[in-house]
């Protein structure tokens, strides 16, 4: 079952045996966990007219007692101190509180002391504590995502917190699976070994009760691992539709917002859906890369003006009839199409003014193929070209840094500078600052492939037998990882077991999350794996989704931090 | 899925939480006879509809707030309901109708056609009613129950316009059908007629070949006018469908865009709402100073002046 199914489900089972009109009432994570997954036609049928934010019912004073509210939230001490006012002044005529994590015994007895008017109908805890764009990519879209690369003495009670939300989502995950796996750490990583800890407590100890679950044949198994064991993913550019538009535009919760373009005609969509439970071109398009795709549209554009010509042809009865028939249809193709050829026109266009393909081609062979020299050259050609953006020569340089990070020191300093001096926006010292975080030093996993005799083999067979296509030779450490966990030789010396955990055989469901963050690259190689029939089912999950923006800026604000940590004493 | 019913913990900390309040309660208690809202659910097509039910809630709400009346518009949205109910069991009643004169029978066949044609009828008056009165639902104001307003029509309007395009559906099937049944049944007679003539022609004269001739003629005549009979309820049909749709088009969400989201909803809802709003106010004040008010008003007076004039001239002559 995949987890867009689960919360589904979820929101379901709430609505349906309440009866009569109701509100529904969210708080700002929630509205994503729902908004993602149901429709608002869809709430219309279960008889829900209003849905309202926590926040703003506390607002007006208007009573609409002939309402049922249904409060789906998250039991924060935030929500609960908000509720305590709404059900000391109720508005609604019942409340059905359904909570998306575990309640604290404390929080129950606050809630039951408010309640004075004994207005509320069922307590409840429903698991839906996570984003579910994809059935097997979940995020929890957390805001201070910089926090894992900081030491925990710099911010104790930010690490905790992140820790905690952490740990809510992913034990969220496994009740809404109904599983409890075994847990596996990047040894490397101490926020990673810490939320596994933690995880372990929860679901062996504290509620030990609440996830003993009937037990399969081999328990699942999640392993928590750190992002800068694969900094290469985020930076690169990408070229198959859903990473292409997060990367170049931005997909925030299955949305395209085009305003961030800022070149589009007044009339056109300001925002548009991207997900493949309700589109299906997109179903099938989002794992393709940009020259498919391409075609693709211009075959859907083609059908779409057959149809639009037999439409202005009418000439019997008949036609008459058939076309009121099909008219919604029709204008469903037509808002469809027009999306796609928005979407597809605006990256192209982009890409044509960042000159990506020739930025693309330099960071595939800085992440893929070997040669040292050739690289300088390239990238220093590179950063001397005019047309290229600021950010792009940061990714370059970057890529550069982590692949040759101990080979021709002198090179490195002279592209550092040339960065600083081209760059004026450039915060000093970013990359030494990368190179300190996810340097060869700290990761585990063999990354360029050139650790591993086997890896250095397989690179040189591939190098020899020549790629489809250029941009998209990159795999991202997670596909040897997966690969790893399938053959069943994931090494213990660098993916411990937590506690006295252990595993026989191999897991059939794996749930791999990402400290730090996942990428739609990687959610694509999972959904491929996953698609090769092994065995094994992956689930991926992080505590935000990527892009090359997003990265950079969780790097420099942790980077500020921890400057501003060093100079106090 | 796992879940976690808290709800006995709740009530365990509620009750020992009210003796503590005790002595307040008393005072607060029923507030005079109040309606309850039934179980069975408003709106809820598959659901029967139940009347509400008149009881005095005194013993399981200790406190002052109870389920009153609702607004007014909610009578006219049940209303609505009831009607799209009776429009769906009229629908299911049209299909059988439909399949019984699609069955090759002896009679006349006229009795089916009638049904079918009334039963049309009403279904369609029926959807027409329905959508003037969702008209009526349109609220102004940026209030949270303009917003409930304007989500139970739009659920309405989805559900209007699923009924009419499967009106329109099981008509043109079976149009379709009819129009292949007679045709087979014309040939049919067509050919009796054709292989009599040829056998008639060379025994009878012209006179008697006429005669077929003209039973020919009257055949084709009275089929063409049928031919346009259907013609003519297709296009009305056509046109109805056509001029509903347009109607409810405003109202209808169209799934999978950015309008079906709850949060782009959540977020838009204020500020439609106000634009709305003075969208209203400037149509009122545009219509109030538009021209043509002061056209008819002129021409209205001049009018009123005629006939004093008119009167004048009848006394005084």
């Amino acid at each position: 079952m995949g987890l867009v199914t689960s919360v589904r489900d979820y929101i379901n089972r709430m609505l349906q045996d309440i009866s009569g009109m109701k509100v529904l009432i969210l708080d700002p994570e929630t509205v994503s966990n729902v908004s993602i997954v149901y429709s608002q036609s869809e709430l219309l049928q279960k008889e829900v007219f209003l849905v309202e934010m926590i926040d703003s019912i506390s607002a007006s004073n208007e009573s609409m007692s002939h309402l049922k509210a249904v409060y789906l939230v998250r039991p924060t001490s935030e929500n609960v101190q908000k509720l305590r006012y709404q059900l000391a002044n109720p508005r609604f005529g019942e409340y059905h509180l359904f909570f998306s994590n575990l309640l604290k015994d404390t929080q129950i007895h606050i809630l039951a002391d408010s309640d004075e008017h004994e207005v509320v109908q069922q307590v409840q805890e429903f698991y839906a504590d996570f984003v579910a764009g994809d059935p097997y990519h979940f995020t929890l879209n957390m805001a201070s995502n910089h926090l894992y690369m900081l030491p925990a003495v710099v911010d104790p009670s930010g690490l905790q917190r992140y820790s905690d939300r952490v740990v809510d989502g992913i034990a969220a995950v496994f009740l809404a699976l109904k599983r409890r796996p075994v847990i596996r750490y990047q040894r490397t990583s101490d926020t990673a070994k810490r939320i596994a800890q933690e995880t372990a407590k929860l679901m062996y100890q504290q509620e030990s009760g609440l996830f003993d679950f009937r037990r399969t044949e081999s328990s699942p198994l999640l392993l928590v691992i750190d992002r800068r064991d694969d900094p290469v993913t985020p930076l690169l550019n990408q070229w198959t539709y859903q990473a292409m538009v997060h990367e170049l535009i931005g997909l925030q919760d299955n949305k395209v917002d085009l305003r961030a373009i800022g070149s589009l005609p007044k009339d056109q969509q300001v925002e548009v859906v991207l997900s493949s439970e309700q589109d299906a071109f997109f179903k099938s398009n989002m794992y393709e890369n940009f020259g498919d795709i391409g075609m693709n549209i211009k075959r859907m554009v083609d059908d779409f003006q057959q149809v639009a010509k037999s439409n202005q042809n009418i000439q019997t009865v008949e036609d008459m009839a058939r076309f009121v028939d099909n008219y919604p249809e029709y204008k469903k193709m037509q808002g469809n199409v027009s999306k796609h050829v928005t979407l597809v026109t605006e990256m192209s266009k982009l890409v044509e003014a960042r000159k990506l393909m020739l930025v693309s081609q330099t960071e595939q062979d800085l992440a893929c193929n070997g040669g040292q020299g050739a690289a300088y050259e390239a990238v220093t050609d590179l950063l001397n070209n005019e047309s290229v953006s600021d950010i792009d020569r940061l990714r370059l340089v970057m890529l550069y840094a982590l692949r040759y990070e101990k080979e021709n020191p002198v090179q490195l300093m002279q592209l550092f500078n040339k960065l600083a001096s081209r760059s004026p926006k450039y915060k000093q010292g970013l990359v030494q600052f990368l190179l300190k975080q996810a340097g060869v030093e700290k990761r585990t996993g063999d990354l360029f492939g050139n650790r591993d005799l086997l890896n250095i083999a397989r690179n040189m067979a591939r190098g020899l037998k020549g790629v489809e296509n250029v941009y998209t030779q990159h795999q991202p450490l997670l596909f040897q990882t997966m690969e790893s966990i399938t053959r069943g030789r994931l090494r213990d010396v660098d993916y411990p077991f937590v506690g006295d955990h252990f595993q026989q055989g191999r897991p059939q469901e794996v749930v791999i999350f990402m400290v730090g963050g996942t990428t739609y690259e990687e959610s694509r190689c999972v959904a491929l794996q996953n698609s090769t029939n092994s065995g094994i089912r992956f689930i991926l999950g992080g505590t935000a989704v990527l892009n090359s923006k997003r990265f950079l800026m969780d790097l420099e604000e942790a980077q500020r931090i921890s400057r501003s940590g060093s100079h106090m004493v | 899925m796992a879940t976690r019913n808290r709800t006995l913990l709740f009530r365990k900390y509620r009750n020992s939480l009210r003796s503590v309040r005790a002595p307040m309660t008393d005072s607060k208690s029923g507030v005079g006879p109040v309606i309850e809202m039934a179980s069975s659910s408003l709106l809820h097509p598959k659901r029967s509809y139940a009347p509400v039910s008149t009881e005095d809630p005194g013993s399981s709400r200790g406190g002052a707030v109870t389920v009153g009346l609702p607004p007014d518009w909610v009578d006219v949205s049940e209303e609505i309901s009831v009607n799209i109910q009776r429009a769906r069991t009229k629908m299911a009643e049209l299909g059988k109708a439909h399949a019984k004169a699609l069955m090759p029978t002896f009679g006349d066949g006229k009795e089916d056609q009638h049904q079918i044609e009334s039963l049309t009828q009403e279904i369609t008056f029926l959807l027409r009613k329905s959508e003037k009165q969702l008209q009526k639902l349109s609220a102004a104001g940026p209030s949270e129950d303009s917003n409930v307003r304007k989500n139970v029509q739009r659920s309405l309007a989805t559900d209007l316009q699923f009924l009419s395009m499967e009106l329109r559906k099981k008509q043109s099937t079976y149009l379709k059908r009819l129009r292949l049944q007679k045709e087979d049944g014309g040939d049919l007679e067509m050919n009796l007629n054709g292989s009599s003539s040829r056998a008639d022609d060379d025994d009878f004269d012209d006179i008697l070949f006429s005669e077929h001739q003209m039973s020919k003629i009257k055949k084709s005549e009275a089929i063409s006018v049928e031919r346009e009979k259907e013609i003519q309820q297709v296009v009305e049909s056509v046109n109805e469908l056509a001029q509903i749709m347009k109607d409810l088009s405003a109202l209808v969400i169209d799934q999978g865009t950015i309008v079906d989201r709850i949060d782009y909803n959540i977020q838009n809802v204020a500020s439609t709402v106000e634009d709305g709003l003075k969208q209203l106010q400037k149509a009122e004040r545009t219509q109030r100073n538009g021209g043509m008010v002061m056209c008819a008003s002129v021409l209205v007076i001049l009018c009123f002046i005629m006939i004093v004039l008119l009167i004048l001239k009848e006394i005084f002559l």
